[in-house]
C-alpha cells in the first residue's frame, strides 16, 4: 500500500489472526477504515470483536497477518499508534478511590499533556458529556452511566484521531444509553475523528457509516447499514403457529429458508408486493395463529448472520 | 525518559497513600508496638549490651519494617491496579511498557520513605534518635532500602494474579524477609542455618545500611555487621536485578495476555 493511500485509511488490517492455543479468536481477519468514518464492528459473543480491537490497539500482538493503525504499524510502532487512538473497554478504567479531575489529571499527564492543558479539556469534555458540575466527585460515587460518560472523556483526554468503543453502552439503562450516544454524536460532529464501535445493541449501530459483521472471527458480511438490511429483502415475514416445524418445511419452497424462535418463523420476502402473503393466510386459515410482515432491520441481518443462513 | 507519565504514577501514590488514614496509621503503629511491647519485653530480659538497650537495638529494625511494608503494600497495589481497571489506563499510554513497572517501583519507594520519615519524626519526639545518627547516611541508607524493598515488591507483584492470596504474601514473603534479616538480631551471633539465609536475604543489607546510619559500628557486636560498601553493592545490585526480571515479565505475552483477559472478563471475545 502506498503512502497517499495508507494516509486516508485509519485502519488498515490484512490478514489478522490470533490464536489462543486451540482457540482461534480472530481468522484471518481484512478491515478497512477510511479516515472519519463511524464503524461498527458488530457479531455475536466471542466471534472476535475484542481480540480484533485489542489487536489493533496494541495490547496483544497479531499470531499473524499485521494492521496499520494511524499510518503506523501495530507491532514495530506499538507506542506511535497507542498515541494516536482513545480506547474505551468494556469495563472501566478509572481509579474509584480519586476524583473525576483527579483522574483525568492522571489519564492526561499519561499522554505528556501539561497540567494547563489537562485542565482546559476536562472543562471542556465534562462539559460536553453533562459532569461538569461533578468533577469533584469521587469516581466511586457516579452511577453506571456517568461512569461510562466519564470513560469516554477519559479516553478522549488527548484528542485521539482514532477513538475505539468496545460495547460502550454495555450494562446500561436505556435513558442511559442514549445519553451515551446523545454524547458521542455531539463529540463527531465537533471533531469528525474516526470511530470504531463494538456493540449487541443493533439499533445503536444504524447511524454508523459502514458496519461490519463477524461470526467465528472472520469478517461476513460489510456494507452501509441501510444496503446490509435491504440486501436481506423487502419484508420479513413471521407465521405463528403450533405446528411450525411441519409448517415451515412445506413452505420453504415457496418462502425460502427460516428462523425459527418458538412457534414463530420468520421468512425473508423479497417482493414489495404483500397480496401474495395476504392470499398465504387466507390459504393457510387455521393452521397458523398468526401472519404478519414488516420491514427487516439490522437486527434481523444479525441474527440471520448468527444463524449462518446469508 | 516519559517524566510525566512517571511523575503521574508517583502522584497517585502519594495521594492514595494520605487518603487511606488506616494504612498510614497501621504503618506508624505497627512498628511502634514492636518497639514498645516486644522491644520492652525482651529489653527486660536482654538487660544491656555495652551500654545500647535492647530498644535503641531495634530502632533500624522498626524504621526497616516500616519501609519493607510500606514498599510491599503500594507495590502490590499493582495487582489491585489489575484488578481495578486502573491498569487499562496505563497499558494503552503512549510508552514502552517497563515505564509502568519503573513507575510503580519509584512511587513504592518514595510511599516508603515518606512513611519511614513520618516514622522518624514520631522516634526524634520519643527520643529515639541518638546523636550518633548520621543525616548523610540514613538518605543514603532510606533510599536504597526503599527501594531494594520496592524491587521486592514489584517481583512478588509480577507474579501475582490476584489479591486473593494477600494473606500467603504476608506469610511466605513480607514476615520471612523480615525475621530472617538483622532487624531483630545481629546477623554475626545467629546459628549458621540462619545466619546463611539472613545472608542471601537483600534485606539484611538495607538493616545493616541503617545501623550504620543510627547506631555505627559497635564493639559489642550489635551494631552493623558488614562493610557499608557491601550493604550499598548487594542493595544497588539487587534492584537492578528485580527491576529487570519485573520489566522483562510484564513484557511476556504469556503474562500479558491472561491479564487482558482479565481486564475484558472474558476469554477470547
Amino acid at each position: 500500500m502506498n503512502q497517499a493511500a495508507d494516509s486516508l485509511l485509519a485502519v488498515h488490517a490484512s490478514g489478522l489472526v490470533k490464536r489462543y492455543g486451540q482457540l482461534v479468536a480472530v481468522d484471518g481477519l481484512d478491515l478497512d477504515i477510511p479516515s472519519g468514518q463511524f464503524f461498527g464492528l458488530l457479531g455475536p459473543n466471542g466471534s472476535g470483536k475484542t481480540s480484533t480491537i485489542h489487536m489493533l490497539a496494541t495490547l496483544i500482538r497479531p499470531s499473524r497477518g499485521s494492521a496499520r493503525v494511524a499510518g503506523h504499524d501495530v507491532v514495530h510502532e506499538a507506542v506511535k499508534v497507542r498515541g494516536a487512538i482513545g480506547l474505551v473497554f468494556q469495563d472501566s478504567a478509572l481509579d474509584r478511590t480519586l476524583t473525576i479531575s483527579e483522574n483525568l489529571r492522571f489519564a492526561g499527564l499519561l499522554y505528556d499533556l501539561t497540567p494547563a492543558v489537562i485542565r482546559e479539556r476536562s472543562a471542556e469534555l465534562l462539559e460536553l458529556f453533562g459532569l461538569a458540575d461533578k468533577s469533584n466527585r469521587p469516581v466511586g460515587s457516579l452511577s453506571g452511566g456517568m461512569r461510562r460518560a466519564l470513560d469516554i472523556v477519559r479516553g478522549m483526554i488527548h484528542h485521539p484521531r482514532i477513538l475505539f468503543l468496545d460495547e460502550p453502552t454495555i450494562g446500561l439503562d436505556l435513558p442511559n444509553r442514549r445519553n451515551i450516544w446523545r454524547f458521542i454524536e455531539r463529540l463527531r460532529a465537533r471533531t469528525g475523528m474516526t470511530v470504531l464501535l463494538t456493540t449487541h445493541y443493533l439499533e445503536e449501530a444504524d447511524s454508523c457509516d459502514r458496519v461490519a459483521f463477524i461470526k467465528s472471527g472472520k469478517l461476513v458480511q460489510s456494507g452501509p447499514p441501510q444496503q446490509l438490511v435491504e440486501s436481506l429483502g423487502r419484508h420479513i415475514v413471521e407465521i405463528e403457529s403450533r405446528d411450525i416445524d411441519s409448517l415451515s418445511q412445506r413452505l420453504a419452497s415457496k418462502l425460502g429458508p427460516c428462523l425459527k424462535d418458538g412457534e414463530v418463523a420468520q421468512f425473508r420476502y423479497a417482493e414489495e408486493d404483500v397480496t401474495p402473503l395476504a392470499r398465504l393466510q387466507g390459504e393457510l386459515g387455521a393452521q397458523i395463529k398468526a401472519l404478519r410482515w414488516r420491514r427487516p432491520n439490522l437486527n434481523d441481518v444479525f441474527l440471520w448472520i448468527a444463524e449462518g443462513k446469508i | 525518559m516519559p517524566w510525566r507519565p512517571v511523575y503521574a504514577v508517583l502522584e497517585r501514590e502519594v495521594v492514595r497513600m494520605f487518603r487511606q488514614r488506616t494504612r498510614l496509621v497501621a504503618a506508624m503503629v505497627r512498628p511502634l508496638i514492636w518497639l514498645f511491647v516486644i522491644g520492652a519485653g525482651f529489653g527486660a530480659v536482654l538487660g544491656q549490651a555495652s551500654g545500647l538497650s535492647y530498644q535503641q537495638f531495634l530502632v533500624p529494625g522498626v524504621l526497616g519494617m516500616t519501609m519493607l511494608f510500606g514498599a510491599m503494600l503500594a507495590a502490590l497495589t499493582v495487582v489491585y491496579d489489575k484488578e481495578s481497571g486502573v491498569m487499562r489506563m496505563l497499558i494503552i499510554a503512549p510508552f514502552a511498557h517497563y515505564w509502568i513497572v519503573i513507575g510503580k517501583m519509584l512511587a513504592a519507594a518514595l510511599a516508603a520513605i515518606l512513611q519511614a520519615l513520618l516514622l522518624l519524626i514520631v522516634l526524634a519526639l520519643l527520643g529515639y534518635v541518638g546523636q550518633e545518627t548520621r543525616p548523610g547516611m540514613l538518605v543514603l541508607g532510606l533510599t536504597a532500602t526503599s527501594l531494594a524493598c520496592a524491587g521486592i515488591g514489584m517481583l512478588v507483584a509480577a507474579f501475582t494474579r490476584t489479591l486473593d492470596n494477600f494473606a500467603a504474601i504476608m506469610n511466605f514473603v513480607i514476615f520471612p524477609v523480615f525475621f530472617l534479616s538483622g532487624s531483630l538480631y545481629p546477623v554475626n551471633q545467629l546459628p549458621p542455618l540462619l545466619k546463611a539465609v539472613a545472608l542471601a536475604n537483600p534485606y539484611t543489607y538495607g538493616v545493616d545500611l541503617l545501623k550504620h546510619a543510627t547506631l555505627g559500628v559497635l564493639p559489642s557486636g550489635m551494631g552493623a555487621d558488614f562493610p557499608l560498601a557491601l550493604d550499598l553493592t548487594v542493595l544497588w545490585g539487587f534492584t537492578l536485578a528485580a527491576l529487570i526480571i519485573a520489566s522483562w515479565r510484564f513484557s511476556q505475552e504469556s503474562a500479558y495476555e491472561p491479564m487482558i483477559h482479565i481486564l475484558t472478563g472474558k476469554r477470547g471475545g
